[in-house]
């Protein structure tokens, strides 16, 4: 390799505080260009909304896509920046909807169930309305015992905890035993992929105490807010999603920024060296595992309100492979790329599913977007892989290539190789 | 005074191929001490051992005052008590800028919280390194795009950095120009007044430059220790070995 | 008896025999007035008298008879096989169903038996079946007897054993002889005997004829000083608190308990202004408060009490509760559950060897779903997530194949090949496209294939629908060998082990034996080192991406044949086959057989264990391997060396 030119010298030198180290975080463009972007989009949709121009089902579709950026920026913290490629963190955001919807479910019934037994002749006992609230929810599996996955689904603080902390807990668990072994690589991707795949089928059982493959429905009905129309509500979530995606990516800009966003950087491109500098290397990735799948367990549960259903196919190990597809896309390394990834994925995959897009006539044969969005989506998804590695952030990069010098985002080797290159 | 590093009756077996058998081992602090031996005689494999990348079939390998087996301790844990490698081929991050590549080596806590909550930027530290290692001009460049013999000389800084009691340097004049070797030795010279310094190497010239003990390593084993005019005129040494050093340097 | 029926007959040979008055005619008329007007009480001499006869025409009568198809004439108190026809009867002789002219509808009766008297004519016609010269409806009479067992009818099977030519039914007349006797048995040395004999047995007849031995009753009180008592049954371990109670109340020894229901029918019937029972309706929020309002309704009267607390405790120390055998012979019941133990342990070690064969073949499934991606993965180092669409192209292939030929067995002749190269083909497409370019970064090799897998997998269902298609087996595939009640094993998955081991061997011979194998073997071990030993690893990357694609092809045929062709059946083995790989070993054949051996016995063990619950089997067995990744990280056959840390 020969000497860098000169002048390349010096644009680097002189472009040290294009990197992640200058000014407080709030100010770096990046950061603020995409605040700015959120609130802008935020608040348009909701004038839109008053007036009447969008529909309520836009703007939870904008909602739950504002949670999927969420999820999507967990991702990529710990596939694009840690080199730890889950296939089970869309399970994370299944289990903050089912510990939220879990409380959504019971308090509603509860309502219900209080208003019809207090009709009766004796004021209802706890027992009488627990047992109501079991035949209500678990009639549909065949059962009225209230599982004792339920046992706090009555509190609201407890539950919103656990959409945190089970993921977390999970996490941590599955990870210290992976991480510790040094499962690493492809073989970790598989790992998580059959943990997804155990926890799925776990929930489609009738007797998980789950309600089996109806999930949990109605969640959109939120108790003690029944007056309020959902046109109102789901503007709220659309507002709460935005400030949790706003705040995740402050979090994530200030952990990937310094020291320990280098060390993740490490850890991704060469695991063993970070290890030979004296870090722990199990221990960060286990730190940055559990953190993500907590932020997935808030997406989730702010997500399944506004979609109203929960069900064990949410989990289904392909939709965190979606995940991954949609961060690829976006741009993996960088954390509006992840967004915009997520953003641009979902919503197109909503129009061309719900028939948004017009189908092509070829004489010979129709081409209906809802059959071949799939299609479009897989091997735009190859395509992307193998022409444009750094996704649609990378045209960020044509831009900022030519004010200044190339950003420090090359991707570097890939952290799952299996065998490395002999040290010879 | 006592051996910093006590490496005793090791083995280390792949596949039935011996790579290191029964070596023993000690270096003092401060020394320099490089180790030379033909392709194949485990010199990678030692530093391997003494790292903790590799664990080892049989024997002990102690270290500092109070004689820590290294053989139960992770690579994290090694290096944190005073291990620094640099390896053969220049191991940089090369996605991130110089500056980066030092703040991560500099000897500072390594726990996750502590490094994420304290965020003392030590750019003055990782400036004065730079500058050691004749760098200062490219802190923010991406490591990659420097040359061969920069990126050596980053890892040395990375080394340094790491402010390691033990210094495991594995040939690290390839691929330098001769002004710049001169540099290196200077550097494993002045290091090894107050650290304990291996040096691996190949290139004979390099290891007379250093003017230390040598150790020959052989098959795995330890075939002689001493001055380098000593262990050349030991006709072991010379049998296996000898017949090709100024073949070595011609090509290096 | 016998004596008195051997005199009427011989009188009644005496008698002079009409035109039209046949053999069976005859007898018939010995008993004319309990076959015209039968009862369930009186008609069982008359039937065994009519089957001692052993006339040949008497059994049409006798089904004809129970069917309502006989008719006597008032006039001469004859019976006919009679039809109604509008006012008149057809009338058919009942000797040879020759014509016999036609009765008024009112000159003749029509025999109606009731339940109970044809439930006894079907018994005594099987007396006959079991010599008829047709083996099915000899068969059929087995049949019928297995079903409902009655102790008069060993006699005439004993009987019949004698006669028998056939030698599996000959073998089974005897097989039932003793399960009758088992329980019928005219003496207890003969059914000890049966007993005894039935130990060796496994088949669900002999258990069902011990367990018939072994039926018990459950008794509430002292039982009596003659019952054959089997166990008494202990509250709290063979019985819950809650039965005993309920056993209790149903002898009518414990009055019914007070049920919530029941307490708040009483607190609202007695609800008196705002007050029940002397406290405030709305104090009655909590289960105790309302508990406590019953006892005062009760103490005043206005409501049943509750039986004390330890009610159960004292009424059970009175009235044990015991199971009583039927079997009152306790020598026999004590033989019968010997007996039993021995055939369920037999049993027991039958089920172990049929879950073995169901363990061996969803093994060799995975074996052959897998082994493709362990080359591929072994070889290459990457991940490929299209695998399972490889499976689904090839069960495709054979879904058309079968669409040009319909003869099934030359449709998978054509289909296994083609399905191979199908599936090949489209495997060096995808290395060539996709892989060969995402050179060592596995994980974007990983997502690319995904890509490639989504896409297929909606091609597919585009072109093919939604609906599963058939892919059929030919009819010699079809049946199952069964090697007794319980061990069993269909054809298709024999042909599949087969299928299984003719690709281990194959494989087994081209990696060890030839150039390819050498090469490939060379490039897993090292594949800087066999670069430069000239080896091209592209060429071989395609090499092992063909074969492992090709195999995944034949694999899909095969699991066509047993299970749905769909688009999405790919999907459905993907994981368990990445399982196999990690499992087994990355890279190493005999680590796939391994790991695929382990996880078909694992699934098969923990659905044995669990058996109500295949989804739990799968969420379990991954867990498991969770864990065992922890103790083995690099599989069952590890590969060893430097490079491979």
């Amino acid at each position: 390799m020969s000497d860098a030119s000169p002048s390349l010298v010096r644009k680097y030198s002189g472009g040290a505080g294009a990197g992640p180290r200058s000014g407080p975080l709030i100010l770096r463009p990046d950061v603020l260009i995409f605040l700015i972007t959120l609130a802008a989009l935020t608040i348009g949709a909701t004038f839109l909304a008053e007036a009447g121009l969008i529909s309520t089902a836009f703007v939870k579709t904008l909602g739950k896509t504002l949670c999927l950026c969420l999820a999507a920026l967990a991702m990529d913290l710990v596939w694009g920046y840690t080199g730890i490629l889950s296939l089970g963190h869309f399970a994370f955001f299944g289990i903050g909807g089912y510990a939220i919807g879990m409380w959504l479910m019971w308090d509603r019934t509860e309502g219900i169930v209080l208003d019809t037994l207090s009709r009766g002749p004796l004021p209802p006992t706890a027992l009488e309305i627990e047992e109501q609230i079991g035949t209500q929810i678990f009639g549909v599996v065949g059962s009225s015992e209230v599982p004792w996955l339920w046992a706090f689904a009555g509190s609201l603080p407890i539950q919103l905890a656990f959409a945190v902390l089970v993921p977390g807990l999970i996490a941590l668990i599955f990870g210290w035993l992976a991480f510790r072994s040094r499962v690493a690589g492809v073989y970790l991707s598989i790992l998580t992929q059959a943990g997804t795949l155990a926890l799925s089928l776990w929930l489609f059982q009738n007797d998980s105490g789950l309600r089996g493959n109806n999930g949990l429905s109605g969640l959109q009905n939120i108790p003690g807010l029944t007056d309020v129309p959902q046109s109102t509500l789901s503007l709220w979530f659309l507002w709460a999603s935005a400030a949790a995606l706003a705040l995740a990516y402050l979090a994530a800009a200030w952990m990937v920024s310094g020291r320990f966003g280098s060390v993740l950087r490490g850890i991704r491109d060469d695991e063993a060296r970070v290890r030979f500098l004296g870090y722990e290397v199990e221990h960060y990735k286990l730190a940055i595992f559990t953190v993500t799948a907590m932020a997935c367990g808030i997406a989730g549960a702010l997500y399944y309100p506004q979609a109203g259903i929960v069900n064990p196919a949410e989990i289904a190990p392909i939709a965190s492979i979606y995940l991954a597809v949609w961060v690829a896309i976006g741009g993996r390394g960088r954390l509006y790329g992840a967004v915009i990834g997520a953003a641009v994925v979902s919503l197109a995959s909503s129009w061309f599913t719900g028939g948004g897009a017009p189908d092509i006539e070829l004489g010979f044969y129709t081409i209906q977007w809802t059959d071949w969005w799939l299609v479009l989506l897989g091997l735009s998804f190859v395509l992307v892989t193998l022409f444009a590695p750094k996704g649609l952030g990378g045209l960020v990069d044509l831009y900022t290539d030519r004010r200044a010098a190339k950003r420090n985002a090359d991707l570097g080797p890939d952290a799952g190789a299996l065998r490395k290159e002999e040290d010879a | 005074m006592s051996a910093l590093l006590e490496v005793s009756g090791v083995s280390k077996t792949f596949d039935g191929f011996k790579a290191i058998d029964n070596l023993s081992f000690s270096i003092n602090e401060p020394e320099l001490r490089a180790i030379i031996g033909p392709n194949g005689a485990g010199k990678t494999t030692f530093m391997d051992l003494v790292t903790g990348k590799t664990r080892p079939d049989s024997g002990t390998i102690r270290y500092g005052e109070l004689s820590r087996d290294l053989t139960r301790m992770s690579e994290a844990r090694i290096a944190r008590a005073g291990i620094g490698r640099k390896f053969q081929k220049p191991t940089v991050f090369e996605a991130q800028s110089v500056e980066e590549n030092l703040t991560m080596a500099l000897a500072a806590p390594r726990a996750p919280l502590t490094v994420l909550w304290r965020r003392n930027r030590a750019r003055d530290r990782a400036a004065e390194l730079a500058e050691r290692v004749g760098l200062a001009a490219h802190l923010g460049r991406q490591a990659g795009t420097l040359s061969h013999g920069q990126k050596q000389w980053l890892e040395i800084g990375m080394l340094l950095a790491q402010d390691p009691r033990l210094l495991l340097v594995d040939e690290p004049a390839a691929g330098m120009t001769s002004a710049e070797r001169e540099r290196t030795t200077e550097m494993l010279v002045e290091a090894a007044k107050s650290h304990a310094v291996v040096v691996i190497e190949h290139d004979m010239e390099f290891v007379r430059r250093l003017d230390c003990r040598v150790s020959v390593l052989h098959e795995g084993r330890l075939l002689a220790e001493g001055t380098l005019d000593h262990v050349c005129a030991d006709p072991r040494v010379i049998d296996v070995y000898l017949g090709r050093p100024e073949e070595e340097a011609a090509h290096a | 008896m016998t004596l008195i029926r051997l005199i009427a007959a011989l009188c009644l040979l005496a008698l002079p025999v009409t035109a039209q008055e046949g053999a069976v005619q005859t007898v018939l008329q010995t008993h004319a007035a309990d076959i015209a007007e039968p009862s369930r009480r009186t008609i069982q001499p008359v039937l065994d008298d009519l089957a001692a006869s052993g006339l040949p025409a008497m059994p049409a009568f006798l089904e004809a008879w129970a069917d309502r198809g006989v008719v006597q004439r008032d006039a001469d108190g004859l019976f006919f096989f009679g039809e109604r026809d509008g006012d008149v009867y057809i009338l058919r002789s009942i000797e040879d169903g020759s014509d016999a002219g036609t009765v008024g509808r009112r000159d003749a009766d029509q025999l109606r038996p009731n339940a109970g008297v044809r439930r006894l004519i079907a018994t005594a016609l099987v007396q006959f079946q079991l010599n008829d010269p047709d083996p099915d409806r000899r068969r059929a009479a087995l049949d019928a007897l297995t079903r409902n067992p009655t102790p008069d009818l060993l006699a005439p099977l004993r009987a019949s054993i004698e006669g028998e030519e056939d030698r599996a039914i000959r073998q089974r007349k005897e097989a039932l002889d003793r399960l009758i006797t088992i329980r019928f048995g005219e003496d207890r040395t003969t059914r000890l005997a049966a007993i005894f004999w039935m130990a060796d047995q496994v088949s669900l007849e002999a258990r069902a004829a011990l367990n018939a031995v072994l039926t018990t009753d459950t008794f509430v009180g002292q039982p009596p000083e003659d019952a054959n008592v089997a166990r008494s049954l202990q509250v709290g371990t063979d019985i819950t608190p809650d039965q005993a109670l309920a056993l209790l109340a149903a002898e009518g020894i414990l009055p019914e308990d007070v049920t919530r229901a029941d307490r708040d029918a009483a607190l609202v019937a007695a609800i008196d202004g705002d007050s029940v029972a002397g406290v405030p309706v709305s104090s009655l929020n909590t289960e105790d408060a309302r508990w406590a309002a019953y006892a005062t309704l009760a103490e005043n009267g206005a409501a049943r009490p509750r039986p004390p607390v330890n009610a159960v405790e004292i009424l059970l120390a009175a009235n044990p509760i015991v199971e009583i055998y039927d079997e009152p012979d306790a020598a026999i019941t004590a033989a019968a559950a010997e007996a039993l133990t021995q055939v369920e342990a037999r049993v027991a070690r039958a089920q172990a060897a049929d879950l073995g064969l169901d363990a061996l073949s969803l093994a060799s499934i995975y074996f052959l779903a897998a082994i493709g991606l362990a080359i591929t993965f072994g070889v290459m180092g990457v991940i490929n997530m299209a695998h399972g669409e490889f499976i689904m192209i090839g069960a495709y292939t054979g879904y058309v194949v079968q669409l040009f030929v319909p003869d099934y067995t030359l449709s998978l002749i054509i289909a296994l090949p083609l399905a191979f190269c199908t599936a090949a083909a489209a495997g060096v497409a995808l290395e060539r496209l996709v892989i060969r370019h995402l050179a060592h970064r596995p994980l974007e090799t990983l997502l690319a294939t995904f890509g490639i897998s989504v896409a297929l997998q909606q091609i597919f269902k585009n072109i093919f629908g939604t609906q599963a298609v058939p892919l059929t087996s030919p009819d010699w595939l079809a049946g199952a060998w069964t090697l007794n009640d319980v061990v069993g094993i269909s054809y298709i998955r024999i042909a599949i082990f087969i299928l299984a081991l003719l690709f281990l061997a194959l494989l087994v011979y081209i990696l060890r034996r030839t150039r390819l194998g050498l090469e490939v073997r060379a490039v897993t071990q090292n594949p800087g080192m066999a670069a430069s030993l000239g080896i091209d690893p592209d060429r071989v990357g395609m090499a092992t991406f063909a074969l492992g694609s090709g195999i995944a092809g034949v694999a899909g045929v095969a699991i066509g044949l047993f299970a749905q062709v769909t688009s999405e059946m790919g999907a459905s083995y993907i994981v368990q086959s990445f399982m196999t790989v990690v499992v087994g070993g990355v890279g190493s054949v005999f680590g796939t057989l391994a790991g695929a051996g382990l996880i078909g016995g694992l699934q098969k063990g923990i659905e044995w264990l669990n058996p109500s619950n295949t989804l739990a089997a799968q969420t379990y067995m991954i867990l498991f391997i969770i864990l065992f990744i922890q103790f083995r990280p690099r599989g069952i056959v590890a590969q060893k060396g430097r490079f491979a840390q």
